[in-house]
């Protein structure tokens, strides 16, 4: 095959802009920056979220293996230069207007709550003619245009849409070339309205193949009426990222700066602030065994999403939330029993896992859940929701413990069940976990989704 | 005559014939007023055309008064012209006559490309439409070339279900229009529409041909009712050829050459 020149597209930028490069001569800001020539931290950051931690590695990889000619990423981002540039990666930037990017954002919110069951089927119907949802076309128009106008320039090989944010993009390219669809978050038909099932249908048709999390999703799909090709290739991460064995004083330094003390047992919860995420169900099932694990620690990581960041969309619900969870903990007398750490580095991520005993993934609805494959990297036991993608790759008891996340007592059972083990029980989740992982590695997914192009461009 | 009488006759000719253009723009601009007035609910391609057609008339007449005053018998001009047409008709009947079809049963034919029609004995998929021919693929495999005028001549039947539903409207924008921002507002004006159409298929503007000159799209609704057709129809092309009008308005003007570029 020869070497591909690809177009991504994602609604999440690679990279949030701290501060505007300027142009030192005009003060103009630039309409093109080299990212090597900025510093991380400062002038920029990679955004959070899942979608973007999977593309980038992926295309660095498919890059060194020689899959890639170049890589070109589209995605929203309305505080950044038109386009930024990293080695063999072109991050090409849409902007649209302030006043409809509130109607854009109450859309795609909308599209994600109903599909994560958090707002009734009844409440969602009509959406797709509201005012609101003529701004989620407009932006899904406007990011096809600025396709087109590359594809026009650069001739590429493939189009890899990413998500339900840009689900029409397919459609409105209107182009022939091989088009990827990947459906990241959670896929249940029957939390999906009547009247949204042949919007989608139209949609998902434009496209050559979908690409699913999990094998419960392609026959969701196939319920819902979709007849073209669906793949399952499990979201992934690259464990070289990693850093497995922190040394003991960077543990200390976290743990102090969190104020995890020795005698604490710790249970770790990463995902961003949202209520989708859970964070309720674990103050729950803590509040239920704090008498008899008094020195279990639950340890929140995480803040918002590029869409409620102050430099994305400003979207914030993670605030409300956070502030929710809080007035939670207090009334079930466990404020001295949790910590929230907010945003925190990949060093410091990597030391609360290791610190950790435990790690917990208690979401309402999950596309997957790549943070239980961090545990397993990190050979932390994991205690995961039925409702994530994730569950269909664990057998309880062998390389994970599933809860429902709707009953308190199901998760206080499993804390209870790996605090009281002799040390059987965590070597077997713990072994049986990164046997696992190697499911959901870079090395994996990459092949997979070069035998996928190769299928649609030609070996 | 003397030089200076001839000098004088020659500009006063140029000034008739000056006038005759300037009354033929005027009319023109008026023709194309009024039928942009009395086609509101047709279909735009066709009100477009037909203004086209009526602003030619109204040149080719002001053509034919200027170069009579300059003297010139217009006799000539219109006998060449006219063999030409001829010549052109008799040489390029049939073709003329499909593509004349193909533009009609384009806009009122009620079958697009992926329906299952059955028409002058002869039943398949819809899987082409050029300018002389609708190809159909039959059950048993077979391509079947019907040429367009078959379609004015005979009756259509579409098999495909709820087709009555389906009502399919060409839209041509300039290239100047800025899409995104036409979409939205129709999309936004057509949702007032709402208790006409199928709830489960909001309108959608599909993308057919897109260059520098403009873009042409379709835009697809479905009625509610099999009687609400017609009316969903007019109402549609008046919201279409409304928004159209507004686009062009709204659209920047080109620099003024006299002045100098802002900034410099």
């Amino acid at each position: 095959m020869p070497k591909l020149r690809i177009l991504v597209n994602t609604q999440t930028p690679l990279v949030q802009f701290l501060r505007v490069p300027r142009d030192t001569r005009t003060t103009a800001e630039p309409s093109s920056v080299d990212l090597t020539q900025l510093t991380e931290g400062v002038d920029y950051r990679f955004s959070p979220g899942g979608v973007t931690r999977m593309v980038y590695p992926l295309l660095r990889k498919l890059l060194a293996d020689g899959v890639l000619e170049d890589a070109h990423w589209v995605s929203l981002n309305p505080n950044a230069p038109a386009t930024a540039h990293l080695p063999g990666i072109s991050l090409h930037h849409v902007a649209i207007d302030p006043a409809r990017m509130a109607g854009y954002g109450t859309t795609k919110e909308a599209i994600w709550a109903t599909a994560h069951g958090l707002v009734s089927k009844a409440k969602s119907e009509g959406l797709f003619w509201t005012d609101d949802a003529t701004e989620y076309t407009f932006y899904n128009r406007t990011t096809a245009m600025r396709i087109r106008e590359l594809d026009h320039d650069l001739d590429f090989d493939l189009f890899y849409i990413h998500d339900f944010q840009q689900l029409p993009v397919g459609q409105m390219l209107g182009t022939l070339k091989p088009k990827i669809f990947r459906w990241h978050i959670p896929f249940d038909v029957r939390s999906i309205p009547v009247d949204w099932r042949p919007v989608m249908q139209r949609y998902l048709s434009a496209y050559d193949r979908i690409v699913v999390s999990s094998d419960r999703y392609r026959r969701e799909l196939e319920r819902l009426g979709h007849r073209g090709d669906v793949l399952r290739i499990y979201p992934y991460i690259d464990p070289a990222e990693y850093r497995t064995r922190p040394a003991a004083a960077e543990v200390d330094a976290v743990c102090e700066k969190f104020g995890i003390l020795r005698a604490h047992s710790v249970g770790l919860i990463v995902a961003r602030m949202d209520p989708t995420k859970g964070q309720d169900r674990a103050l729950a099932a803590l509040a239920l065994v704090k008498n008899s694990l008094p020195n279990l620690r639950l340890v929140f990581v995480g803040n918002g999403s590029f869409s409620s960041s102050k430099g994305g969309l400003g979207l914030s619900k993670s605030d409300r939330w956070r502030a929710r969870l809080d007035e939670e903990a207090h009334r079930a007398g466990i404020s001295d029993r949790v910590v929230f750490t907010g945003h925190v580095t990949q060093a410091e991520l990597d030391a609360l896992y290791e610190r950790s005993d435990f790690s917990i993934l208690p979401s309402v609805n999950e596309g997957f859940g790549l943070v239980v494959v961090e545990s397993w990297i990190h050979r932390r036991p994991a205690l995961v929701t039925d409702r994530a993608g994730v569950a269909e790759l664990i057998t309880d008891g062998e390389n994970g413990l599933l809860f429902d996340p709707d009953s308190a007592t199901g998760l206080a059972r499993q804390i209870r069940r790996i605090a009281a083990d002799d040390g059987a029980l965590r070597r077997r989740l713990v072994d049986g976990g990164r046997r696992a992982a190697r499911t959901c590695s870079l090395e994996t997914a990459a092949r997979q989704e070069r035998e996928l192009f190769e299928s649609l461009v030609g070996g | 005559m003397s030089g200076l009488g001839m000098v004088t006759g020659f500009n006063l000719v140029l000034l008739d014939v000056g006038i005759i253009v300037a009354l033929t723009a005027l009319f023109a601009w008026i023709v194309n007023l009024i039928l942009r007035g009395v086609m509101r609910a047709s279909n735009p391609q066709v009100a477009v055309a037909m203004r086209r057609l009526g602003v030619a008339v109204v040149v080719a007449v002001g053509a034919v008064l200027a170069v009579q005053e300059l003297g010139v018998s217009p006799s000539i001009l219109l006998l060449v012209i006219g063999l030409v047409a001829v010549a052109a008709i008799v040489a390029i009947r049939v073709p003329l006559e499909n593509a004349g079809a193909r533009f009609f049963s384009g806009i009122y034919s009620p079958f697009k490309v992926g329906d299952t029609i059955r028409v002058a004995g002869q039943a398949g998929r819809v899987i082409e439409i050029n300018a002389m021919t609708t190809i159909l693929l039959s059950e048993d495999d077979r391509m079947i070339a019907l040429p367009n005028s078959t379609f004015l001549g005979q009756p259509v039947e579409n098999l495909s279900p709820q087709a009555w539903k389906e009502l399919v409207v060409p839209v041509t924008l300039t290239g100047s229009t800025d899409l995104a921002a036409f979409e939205s507002r129709m999309l936004k004006s057509l949702s007032k529409l709402r208790l006409r159409l199928d709830p489960r298929f909001p309108p959608v503007f599909t993308v057919k041909s897109r260059s520098v000159q403009g873009a042409d799209l379709v835009l697809t609704v479905m009625v509610r009712r099999p009687e609400d057709r017609e009316p969903v129809l007019a109402e549609v092309n008046f919201r279409v050829s409304e928004e159209l009008v507004h686009v062009r308005q709204s659209a920047p003007k080109p620099p003024d050459p006299s002045e100098p570029p802002s900034g410099s």
